[in-house]
Parts: structure tokens; C-alpha cells; sequence
């Protein structure tokens, strides 16, 4: 922390300590937080087509697993403070709860592992480094988290070798819509100009 | 779907309305926690039917919108149940009792006890989860959280504020398909529409900040609009949660 004094909450950011949050930092993660919280409910929705499905096609639906994590990866990579993917995910988790998400409460327990994972490889790169590797792999230890919970909470009695090709599909699905899909998303938002005075 | 559900005056007034939302919050993990420790399906039966008579008598939520809870449910429990009967791991065991045989697969008595307990495990937490969504405001769920559970205000009001600009949301996201229409562009639902959506969304959120820093958030101790206090319901509701878990595991 330094110690120059931290003025009005939103006041310059240059003139602030860069892990601060301003007011609108929170509003902006929080809102990517609401946003992917309803658009889980189409996610929920496709989940619950494909998942009976896969008595004919095996692990199909955990390919749809990384739009879940969406928000813990997309959302620091546009404010860069930390507690960004844990504030996300959770505040994602909370209005998928809140609009009758179909795993009820169990929701908050998978937002906050997701968030944290992810959390954790930003913070280990001190909120520095932002490049695709980074995200990618924030995307995939967010993946690992969810894996090991549904491990416990709804799937403890599969096969060895389902469990890892459920945790396979889930990694691939992370990098591919959390990373890569989050990485495009934050492009496209920048190009829209709506993201000025976050860093880039 | 993209509007919150309003709770109702009956459900506000309830007695699990009235109880401190972070005592049901609470309780709702640990009869998920204390569902982890056990595969058989007597348990989550027990608190399923639990969490839902609690919901009609003292929540005050009527059958309907109670039923709303359980379409999406049915999919969900099937899909958890399937997986698990299709890929147990007792299905490989040869000491296990064989019951059906689809195609290369061999399913077993043992698989589908255990796949029949998981699906009733997916049937409690949907109905705790509905249960405290239907009798729960958000905005009392964040004050219990601030002024009950110390979690930081800044970022639960953030949060509040955030959902609360969902109807707005919902009403840009009509605007944005109209303007596509217009273009002549499909009327369907395209990925180029969530993009536009978070575009909105953001610009939505960067006035709500200015506004609430023009009126000085969270820049010092303020007083609160609606104390939240404990009270017997808390400890009623918070006592007898746990007396049902407790009767529901250890039967």
C-alpha cells in the first residue's frame, strides 16, 4: 500500500494506489458478474438438454463447462485488481442462485472455487501479467476447481478413467471459451471504446 | 426470465422471510455439506420434503411459483443420475450384482443405488436453493451480509446496484434486437448480441459509479436505511434447520 492518501472513492486513477478499487471498478465487475449470472440461465438450460444426452454421446456437455467461468477470467483481465475473478464469480453465482439456478445453493460453493482458482494465478503473477498464457492457465486451474467439486458434490462414483476424460473435456472447453473467449470478448469491448481508463 | 422474481408480500412477511437471510443462507450450506457425507437416498428425500413444507407453511410461497423451481430440476437430476449409473466405477467390479446390460455397458444394482442417491441429492439442494430464493429480497440479503456478516460494503452494494440494473438490461437487450432487425439482420439470437449487451451493460455501469460517487459512497462511515437485527426467528429457524439435518443424517 502506499501511503499517498487515497482521495474520494473514483477520484484520478494515477493519482491513487493501483490496487485500489475506484467505485467504478466494482460497478464494471459487477455488472460482468450480473451479466454472465443470467446468461447462465441459457447455460443451465443447454446443460440440462445435453447432460441426459449423454447416455449416446459421453461427456458432450462438459464442453459448454468454460461459459461458466467466464466471468472469473474476463472480468480481471479488464479491471487488473485483485479479488477481480473471486468478486466476479461470486456476484455471477449469487444471481444464477437468485434466478433459480437448477444446482440451488451448491451454485455458490462452484462460483467460489472457480473464482478463487483463478484468483490465485493472477495473484501469483502479482496482477502483472496479462498475456494469453496467463489467462489460459487461470482459465484451466478455474476448470480443475469445478472438476474436483463436482468430483465431491455430483459425481463421486464415476470410473478413474471417466473422471479424467470429464476433467480433459473441461480444460479443453476453459481455454477455449474462458481463455480464448474471454480474451476476444475483452477485444471487442475495448474496440467499442467502452473501455477507456481501464489499462490495457 | 431476465427479470428478478419479486417476492411477494406474503413471502416477505413469512417467517422465513422475516429471518435473517445469512441464518437461511447458512443453513442451506450446511444441509449441502451434510448431503455430501452420505449416498443413500433416505437423507435428501427427508430434506427435500423438509425444505419444500417449509417453504408453504412458513416461507408463504405459493404451490405455483414453488413449482416454477422444479421444470429445469428434472433434467438436471436425470443428467447426475444417468452419468453416475452409466460410468460407476462399481459397474467394472465383478463382485458387483449385474441388473441391465445396454450394449457394452454393464450396469449394476450397486451403480444405480448409488446413482438413485445422487439425483435425490441434485432434488434437496434444488429445493433449499428455491426455498431461499423465493423468501429472500436481494437487498435484505446484502444489508444481512454487511451488517450481519461484516462482508465488505462497498462491494455488496456495488453488487446490488449492479443487479438491480437487470430490468434495464432486459429492456436494452429488446432495443439491440429491434436495431439488428432493423439492419435487416436475423431476429434470432446471435453471439454478436451478448457483445452488444456487455457493451450496454458497462456504459450502464460507469454511470451508475458516478452517480453513487457523486453522492459519496462508500467514502466513510454511514449510517444504514433499513437495520437488519437478530432476533428469535433467527435462532428458531437457524436451531430448527439443523435439528432436521441432524434427524435426516443420523435416522
Amino acid at each position: 500500500m502506499t501511503t499517498t492518501a487515497a482521495g474520494p472513492a473514483g477520484a484520478s486513477p494515477a493519482a491513487t494506489d493501483p490496487t485500489r478499487w475506484r467505485t467504478r471498478d466494482i460497478l464494471v465487475t459487477a455488472i460482468i458478474g450480473v451479466a454472465f449470472g443470467v446468461a447462465f440461465v441459457g447455460l443451465n438450460a443447454a446443460w440440462s438438454i445435453l447432460a441426459p444426452a449423454s447416455a449416446a454421446a459421453p461427456l458432450v456437455a462438459f464442453l459448454l463447462y468454460g461459459g461458466w467461468l467466464v466471468p472469473a477470467v474476463l472480468a480481471p483481465l479488464i479491471v487488473r485488481k485483485p479479488g477481480a475473478a473471486l468478486y466476479a464469480e461470486l456476484v455471477a453465482a449469487g444471481v444464477s442462485a437468485l434466478l433459480l439456478s437448477p444446482w440451488g445453493p451448491d451454485v455458490l460453493l462452484s462460483g467460489f472455487v472457480q473464482g478463487a482458482a483463478a484468483e490465485l494465478v493472477f495473484a501469483f503473477t502479482l496482477y502483472r501479467r496479462w498475456s494469453m498464457p496467463v489467462v489460459a492457465v487461470a482459465a484451466v486451474a478455474s476448470a480443475a476447481a469445478a472438476w474436483l467439486h463436482d468430483w465431491v458434490v455430483w459425481y463421486p462414483d464415476l470410473a478413474m478413467d471417466v473422471q479424467i476424460a470429464r476433467g480433459i473435456a473441461m480444460a479443453f472447453s476453459a481455454v477455449v471459451i474462458a481463455g480464448f473467449g474471454s480474451a476476444a470478448l475483452a477485444r471487442s469491448l475495448r474496440r467499442a471504446g467502452v473501455l477507456e481508463g481501464f489499462p490495457d | 426470465m431476465l427479470t428478478p422474481a419479486d417476492i411477494g408480500v406474503a413471502q416477505a412477511g413469512s417467517l422465513l422471510g422475516q429471518t435473517s437471510p445469512l441464518v437461511k443462507l447458512g443453513l442451506a450450506l450446511a444441509w449441502l455439506i451434510g448431503l455430501l457425507f452420505t449416498l443413500d437416498p433416505g437423507p435428501p428425500a427427508i430434506l427435500a420434503l423438509a425444505a419444500i413444507l417449509a417453504g408453504l407453511t412458513l416461507g408463504g410461497i405459493p404451490p405455483s411459483r414453488l413449482a416454477q423451481a422444479f421444470a429445469p430440476l428434472s433434467a438436471v437430476a436425470l443428467g447426475v443420475g444417468l452419468a453416475n449409473l452409466l460410468f460407476s466405477a462399481s459397474n467394472a467390479d465383478p463382485a458387483a450384482t449385474e441388473l441391465a446390460r445396454v450394449g457394452p455397458l454393464r450396469l449394476t444394482t450397486e451403480a444405480a443405488l448409488i446413482a438413485g442417491g445422487l439425483a435425490a441429492r441434485v432434488f434437496a439442494i434444488v429445493s433449499v436453493g428455491a426455498v431461499f430464493a423465493q423468501t429472500t429480497d436481494p437487498a435484505r440479503l446484502v444489508d444481512a451480509l454487511v451488517q450481519q456478516g461484516r462482508a465488505p460494503a462497498r462491494f455488496a452494494y456495488g453488487a446490488l446496484a449492479a443487479y438491480q440494473a437487470l430490468p434495464r438490461l432486459a429492456d436494452d437487450l429488446a432495443t439491440i434486437r429491434q436495431a439488428r432487425r432493423i439492419r435487416g439482420l436475423r431476429g434470432g439470437w446471435h453471439p454478436r448480441l451478448f457483445v452488444s449487451l456487455l457493451v450496454r451493460a458497462i456504459r450502464h455501469a460507469d454511470q451508475l459509479a458516478l452517480a453513487m460517487d457523486a453522492r459519496a459512497f462508500g467514502s466513510g462511515p454511514r449510517s444504514t436505511f433499513r437495520p437488519i437485527s437478530w432476533g428469535w426467528r433467527d435462532l428458531a429457524v437457524g436451531a430448527g434447520g439443523l435439528a432436521v439435518l441432524g434427524a435426516a443424517l443420523l435416522r
